[in-house]
C-alpha cells in the first residue's frame, strides 16, 4: 500500500518536474529565437522564403475555408436574423464575427495545419539528421539561423492572412446573404461599415499576431528537441513532435482567443 | 603511450561518458598532436562518434576532462566555444548535409555566415572545394539525389570550406570504392602536408587507417585499447589487439578479393607476432 503510494507520487513528481522542465526550455528557446532575430546572419532573404511559405503557399486554403465560413455565416446569421426580422444587419453580423473572431483564430488554425506541421517536420529532420549539431559546429547560431528568420515571417505572414481570410469571408456572406437569399445589398455594405469600429480590427490583428507568435514557437520548439527527451533520434520522433506540435498549437490559439478577448473586450 | 609531445593541441585526460545511466566511454585518455593525423578505431558501437561529439564540444563533458591548448573545454563560455568551433570542420557520420538547399549552398554557408566575401569569390571557393573531394560536377545536385559516399564527401567539402585548423573526420571513407576511398586518404595526407592542418579521423578500415595515421588510438568497448604509433601497433603483442586487427580481416570473407589482399597485407604482418 505505501509502496504503491510512494509510486503515485514519485509519478506525479517525475511528470510535474518534467513539464516545468519542458516549459522553462521552451521560455529559454523563445528568448534565443527573438533574441536571433537582431543577430548575425543577416536573414532578409531566409524571412522571405519563410514568408512565401507559411504566406504565399497558405493563400488558396486560406481563401477556401474563408469562402464557406462566409458563406454558412450567411446563411446562419439570415437565418436568425430573420426570425427578428433585421436581415438588413447580416453584413454587421458577418463582418463583426469575421473580423474579431474567426478570422484570426481559423487562419491560424489553418496555417498551423499546413505550414506548422511542415516546419516542425523539417527543423525535426535537422535534429535527427545531426544538421542541428552541424550548424554549431560551423560556429553559426541555429537559433539565429533556423528559428529567427520562421518568428519574423510568421509575424509578417499572420496578420496578412488573417486579412485576407477576412475579405473573402464577407465577399462569401454577401453572395449568400445578398445574392442568394435576397437581401438589400446596400443594407449589407452599410450596416457593415455602420458597426465595424476600429478597436474591431484592432482587436482582430492583435490575435493574428498573437496566434502567430505562438503557432510557429510552439512548432519550432517541438521539432527543435524531437526526440531530446527520450534521447533517441528516429523517425518516429519527428512524427510525434509534428502531432505534438499540431495539437498544442491548436488548443494554445483557442485558449489564448478566449483570454484576449476577455481582456480586450 | 609513452610519447608525451610537446605540441599537443588537444588532451584528453579519463574522460568518462554516459548516455543515461550507461556508460560508453570509460577512463579515456590521449593526446591530439597539432599538425598531425590521428585516427580513432574501434568495432562498430564501442563509442568513437560519442567521443567525437565530446571533442567538439557536442556532449557535454565534465570538467577536468577535455583541453583545448590547457583550457578546459566545460569551462568555455559561448563566445570561446564560437571561437574554437571557427577553427574547427566536422564531418558527420551520415553527413548531416542541409537537405533544403544544393551541394553547393551547403559548401557557401560558412562562407556567408562568416565572411564578407563577394559572391564570385564564394563560387570560386566553393569549386576549389568541390574538385578537392571530386565532386566537380555535382555541386548543383541536391544532397538526396547523391549516393551516400558522395554525401560523405561533400560534407567534407563543407568541413573544409573555412579552411580549419583541425579536422575531425566520422567515417569519410564508409560506403566508398577502394579507388575513391584512396583518393580520400591522398586529400587527408595532403591537408596535413600543405595546410598543417590538425586530423581526427575515425575510420573502419585497417589499410587506410594504416596508411594515414601519425597516431592510431584503437577503442574497444569503450576504453583504450592501445594507443601510439601505427607501427607499435601493428606490431602489438597484445592478445586483444591482435584479435581486433584479426577480426577486421575474418569480417570480411564475404569479399573474397578484400579478404586475400588484407592476408597479404595488414593481416600476415600481424600475423608474423603470435
Ligand atoms: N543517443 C544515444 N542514446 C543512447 N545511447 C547511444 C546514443 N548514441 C549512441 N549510443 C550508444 O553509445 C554507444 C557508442 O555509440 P557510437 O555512436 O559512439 O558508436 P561508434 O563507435 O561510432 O559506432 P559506429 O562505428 O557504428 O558508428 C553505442 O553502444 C550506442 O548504443
Ligand atoms: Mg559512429
Amino acid at each position: 500500500m505505501e509502496g504503491l503510494l510512494l509510486d503515485v507520487l514519485s509519478g506525479l513528481g517525475r511528470w510535474t518536474l518534467g513539464h516545468v522542465r519542458g516549459t522553462g526550455r521552451a521560455g529559454i528557446f523563445l528568448m534565443h529565437g527573438v533574441r536571433g532575430v537582431f543577430r548575425k546572419p543577416k536573414k532578409f532573404r531566409a524571412i522571405l522564403g519563410h514568408v512565401h511559405f507559411i504566406g504565399t503557399k497558405s493563400f488558396f486554403v486560406i481563401g477556401f475555408t474563408a469562402a464557406f465560413t462566409g458563406m454558412v455565416l450567411g446563411l446562419q446569421g439570415y437565418y436568425t436574423l430573420s426570425k427578428f426580422g433585421s436581415e438588413g444587419l447580416l453584413g454587421a453580423a458577418v463582418a463583426l464575427s469575421l473580423i474579431r473572431e474567426l478570422g484570426p483564430v481559423l487562419s491560424a488554425l489553418m496555417v498551423t495545419g499546413r505550414a506548422g506541421s511542415a516546419i516542425c517536420a523539417e527543423i525535426g529532420i535537422m535534429r535527427i539528421e545531426e544538421q542541428i549539431d552541424a550548424l554549431e559546429c560551423m560556429a553559426i547560431d541555429p537559433h539565429a539561423y533556423l528559428i529567427a528568420p520562421r518568428f519574423v515571417a510568421s509575424l509578417v505572414a499572420m496578420p496578412l492572412l488573417t486579412a485576407f481570410f477576412d475579405v473573402v469571408g464577407i465577399a462569401g456572406g454577401y453572395l449568400v446573404g445578398v445574392s442568394l437569399l435576397g437581401v438589400n445589398p446596400g443594407a449589407y455594405l452599410d450596416g457593415m461599415q455602420k458597426s465595424v469600429e476600429w478597436l474591431d480590427v484592432y482587436m482582430g490583428l492583435v490575435k493574428s499576431f498573437i496566434f502567430a507568435m505562438l503557432f510557429i514557437w510552439i512548432c519550432t520548439y517541438k521539432g527543435y528537441f524531437a526526440g531530446v527527451d527520450r534521447g533517441s533520434f528516429g523517425p518516429e520522433d519527428v512524427g510525434r513532435a509534428t502531432t505534438d506540435a499540431v495539437v498544442v498549437s491548436s488548443v494554445a490559439i483557442l485558449v489564448s482567443d478566449y483570454v484576449v478577448t476577455s481582456l480586450l473586450l | 603511450m609513452a610519447e608525451t609531445e610537446a605540441g599537443a593541441i588537444i588532451q584528453v585526460k579519463s574522460l568518462n561518458s554516459f548516455y543515461g545511466q550507461r556508460r560508453v566511454l570509460q577512463d579515456i585518455s590521449f593526446e591530439v598532436p597539432a599538425g598531425k593525423v590521428t585516427v580513432i578505431m574501434g568495432v562498430s558501437g564501442c563509442g568513437k562518434s560519442t567521443l567525437l561529439r565530446h571533442l567538439i564540444g557536442l556532449k557535454p563533458t565534465d570538467p577536468g576532462q577535455i583541453f583545448v591548448e590547457g583550457r578546459d573545454l566545460a569551462g568555455f563560455d559561448a563566445r570561446q566555444m564560437e571561437a574554437f568551433r571557427k577553427r574547427i570542420g566536422v564531418l558527420f557520420q551520415a553527413g548531416a548535409l542541409f537537405n533544403s538547399m544544393s551541394v553547393r549552398d551547403n559548401i557557401a554557408v560558412p562562407l556567408r555566415v562568416h565572411t564578407r566575401l563577394a559572391e564570385p569569390t564564394i563560387s570560386i571557393m566553393v569549386r576549389i572545394k568541390l574538385h578537392q573531394v571530386g565532386l566537380t560536377r555535382f555541386g548543383d545536385y541536391m544532397p538526396s539525389q547523391l549516393s551516400g559516399g558522395m554525401r560523405k564527401r561533400a560534407g567534407l567539402a563543407r568541413a573544409l570550406a573555412m579552411d580549419p585548423e583541425m579536422l575531425f573526420v566520422d567515417e569519410p571513407s564508409s560506403g566508398l570504392d577502394p579507388i575513391t576511398a584512396a583518393g580520400l586518404d591522398d586529400l587527408i595526407l595532403e591537408l596535413r602536408e600543405a595546410m598543417g592542418m590538425t586530423l581526427i579521423v575515425v575510420t573502419h578500415e585497417l589499410e587506410s587507417a594504416f596508411r594515414i595515421a601519425d597516431q592510431l588510438i584503437v577503442l574497444d568497448q569503450g576504453r583504450v585499447l592501445a594507443a601510439g604509433m601505427p607501427e607499435s601497433i601493428r606490431e602489438s603483442r597484445d592478445e586483444r589487439v591482435v584479435q581486433f586487427l584479426t577480426r577486421r580481416a575474418d569480417e570480411r570473407t564475404r569479399d573474397q578479393e578484400g579478404y586475400l589482399s588484407d592476408l597479404l597485407t595488414g593481416g600476415r604482418k600481424v600475423g608474423v607476432h603470435p
